[in-house]
């Protein structure tokens, strides 16, 4: 049973433009799943959706079968899904381990040092880390939750080639032995290259790539 | 990590704003508890006045239509005088009994008037010389003079020797002025020339001594510019009623006092003991008036009073004026702070949570300047409230006012909902916004 999944979702802005029209799509666990598609496609709108931080204009969103408006939105992005963004969305006046410490009660040094942060910097004043170091840190807070999906959006559009890499072996990790469904909205041709499936949206509609 | 973790760290990392805010609410604080305290000091000073004056109910002659049909005089006009009842030692005695009644006075303003004969009283403007020695002024007739309105209400106060008192005869009290003016103090013996010298038995030469017991001060600058000299209140004193009786024994129909000041132990039960007095059978088909006197207690209190209500006013003022200016800071602030709101919903903290935190920020800053406001305030609030007094026109009441322990309770009360009212209207807009588009905006 797939663990999250959409119902004929459909979006709109002000009810006069489509954005997204009957896309019902499913994700499971231990899967990296890309999706593309050009700007201003719904991408981000649907990652929305699938992590309650906004409600479809009909259809549902399916957590284990069950519709994540019945519990609460806040209640499904505590504890079902997990958060990267391309813009890091760390908390400035907290350190690393603090951020961390956010989502998770469990001590966040072994998470970050398993992401590659030293106990100093994962200490440090989150602005002094750098755009990679940040990254790491909103995936090991991603990680620490123990939600069973990960929602990554542009997780590596602001980094270098290398640490673009990097970043997209740690989401691989998450996926593969973390068992994590890890969903990422890309640019990046990297990414999807190495993204168990690809999903292209085009026109208010998902369509299967590989 | 819990809200109040949050709220903890977002203090002591984010120093500036804190010490911002820290200055703000100990302001606040301060003025808060200025008011309180002045407040309450107004409120037990007139608690107290109300305690030390007590009640009083006054009995006195009914002049409607009891005062004759007249006799002419040697002017041509008519001289009328009260035929009715008078109040009687019997009546006095039978007034004791009452329960609540703990004493009484009596106070006739102007009840005897005398011409100096080896002293001047300070002069007037017409200067008239009406008697072989001068002008009269006249004096208050009391058996304590103590219990005078102008002493209750400290308007005149003894400065020198005792008061009079019910077993005084022929004594008397001058004010400072005039015993100044004259070089007298306490001891001296004066004479004065009655102006109801005609009213006297004839071996008479209308002459009495009285003996000065007390000097009061309180008259100083109120002569302004009198025509005649019982026009100045420097001029007017207090004699017992003891000598003046003895000087009037002859007179006829005198038959008892004109007045009587009866003191009540609980102003509360006021009307109760009033009740008694009137049912007195003592009393029954006298032409007598019997009445509740809050004069004493009014003139004290009224200042009071209105400073009271100014405080109230000025609360309420200082705690609108906090919402707003509260309600400003927080809300520049707080849309500093959209980003850390977006990512706190997207991490499933919910809308109370957060709010939570930005009250708790508040209050964790509030506790430590409401306690640092204590000393401050402790400074500007007796300043203050003598100043507001004076100001209302109550020189002459003392006002007590000191921070208290006990206000902090209503400083924290009226704190907390000035800081819940403005977290709330502050974060209402960022809180309701849909956290994706936060973060759309954000990113």
């Amino acid at each position: 049973m797939s663990i999250i999944k959409t119902c004929n979702i459909k979006y709109s802005y002000d009810r006069k433009r489509i954005v997204l029209n009957n896309i019902s799509v499913e994700f499971d666990l231990g899967k990296i799943y890309a999706i593309l598609g050009p700007s201003g496609c719904g991408k981000t709108t649907l990652l929305s959706l699938l992590g309650g931080l906004d409600s479809p204009s009909d259809g549902q969103v399916l957590f284990q079968g069950e519709d994540i408006e019945k519990k609460g939105l806040a209640w499904h992005r505590k504890n079902n899904v997990a958060f990267i963004f391309q813009s890091y969305n760390l908390i400035d006046y907290m350190t690393p381990a603090e951020n961390v410490a956010l989502t998770s009660k469990l001590p966040p040094l072994p998470v970050l040092e398993r992401l590659g942060l030293t106990k100093e910097e994962s200490r440090r004043n989150i602005l002094k880390l750098s755009g990679g170091q940040q990254q790491r840190v909103a995936i090991a807070r991603a990680v620490a939750s123990d939600a069973g999906v990960i929602l990554a959006d542009e997780p590596t559009g602001n980094l270098d080639e290398s640490t673009a890499i990097e970043i997209t072996n740690i989401l691989k990790e998450c996926a593969h032995s973390m068992n994590k469904c890890v969903i990422v909205v890309t640019h990046s041709t990297e990414l999807a290259k190495n993204a168990d499936v690809v999903l292209k949206l085009m026109k208010g509609g998902l369509y299967a790539w590989k | 990590m819990g809200f109040m973790k949050r709220a903890g760290l977002y203090c002591i990392r984010q120093r500036f704003k804190t010490f911002i805010l820290f200055l703000l609410l100990t302001l606040i604080a301060a003025f808060m508890l200025t008011g309180i305290a002045i407040r309450n000091a107004a409120k037990g000073a007139a608690a107290d006045v109300q305690t030390a004056i007590g009640g009083k109910i006054l009995l006195d002659v009914d002049t409607d239509g009891h005062m004759g049909d007249g006799q002419p005089n040697q002017w041509g006009g008519m001289d009328y005088s009260y035929n009715g009842d008078y109040i009687t030692q019997e009546i006095v005695d039978a007034i004791k009994t009452v329960n609540g009644v703990v004493d009484y006075n009596v106070e006739e303003a102007a009840g005897y008037y005398g011409a100096g004969v080896n002293f001047k009283y300070l002069p007037s403007s017409l200067g008239l010389s009406y008697t072989p020695y001068g002008e009269s002024s006249s004096y208050t007739v009391t058996l304590s003079s103590e219990k005078c309105k102008a002493f209750q209400s400290g308007k005149y106060k003894l400065v020198e020797g005792r008061h009079i008192t019910a077993n005084d005869k022929y004594t008397c009290l001058i004010s400072k002025e005039l015993a100044d003016y004259n070089k007298l103090s306490v001891g001296a013996k004066i004479k004065m020339y009655s102006l109801d010298a005609d009213g006297i038995s004839d071996n008479s030469d209308g002459i009495s001594e009285f003996e000065i017991i007390g000097i009061f001060d309180g008259t100083e600058g109120s002569s302004g510019n009198a025509m005649l000299a019982d026009e100045i209140p420097a001029n007017c004193g207090y004699v017992d009623y003891g000598g003046v009786e003895d000087i009037f024994k002859d007179n006829d129909g005198d038959d008892g006092y004109s007045q009587l000041s009866i003191y009540v132990e609980d102003p509360v039960s006021i009307q109760n003991v009033y009740d008694k007095i009137s049912a007195l059978p003592e009393l029954k088909g006298k032409t007598l008036k019997l009445t509740i006197d809050t004069e004493e207690y009014d003139v004290v209190s009224t200042p009071l009073d209105s400073l009271q209500t100014l405080m109230n006013t000025i609360l309420i003022i200082i705690s609108a004026a906090s919402i707003v200016i509260l309600t400003l800071l927080l809300t520049i602030w707080i849309r500093g702070r959209k980003k850390e709101i977006g990512i706190l919903q997207s991490i499933g903290k919910n809308r109370a949570a957060i709010i939570l935190q930005i009250f708790t920020e508040t209050f964790i800053v509030a506790v430590i300047s409401f306690a640092a406001s204590i000393p401050f305030s402790n400074m500007i609030a007796q300043k203050t409230g003598a100043y507001l007094l004076s100001g209302i026109g109550a020189e002459t009441t003392s006002l007590n006012v000191q921070i208290d322990a006990a206000y902090l309770l209503p400083l924290y009360i009226i704190g907390i909902l000035i800081i819940a009212v403005s977290v709330i209207a502050s974060s209402w807009s960022v809180i309701h916004s849909k956290p994706k588009d936060i973060l759309v905006k954000m990113s």
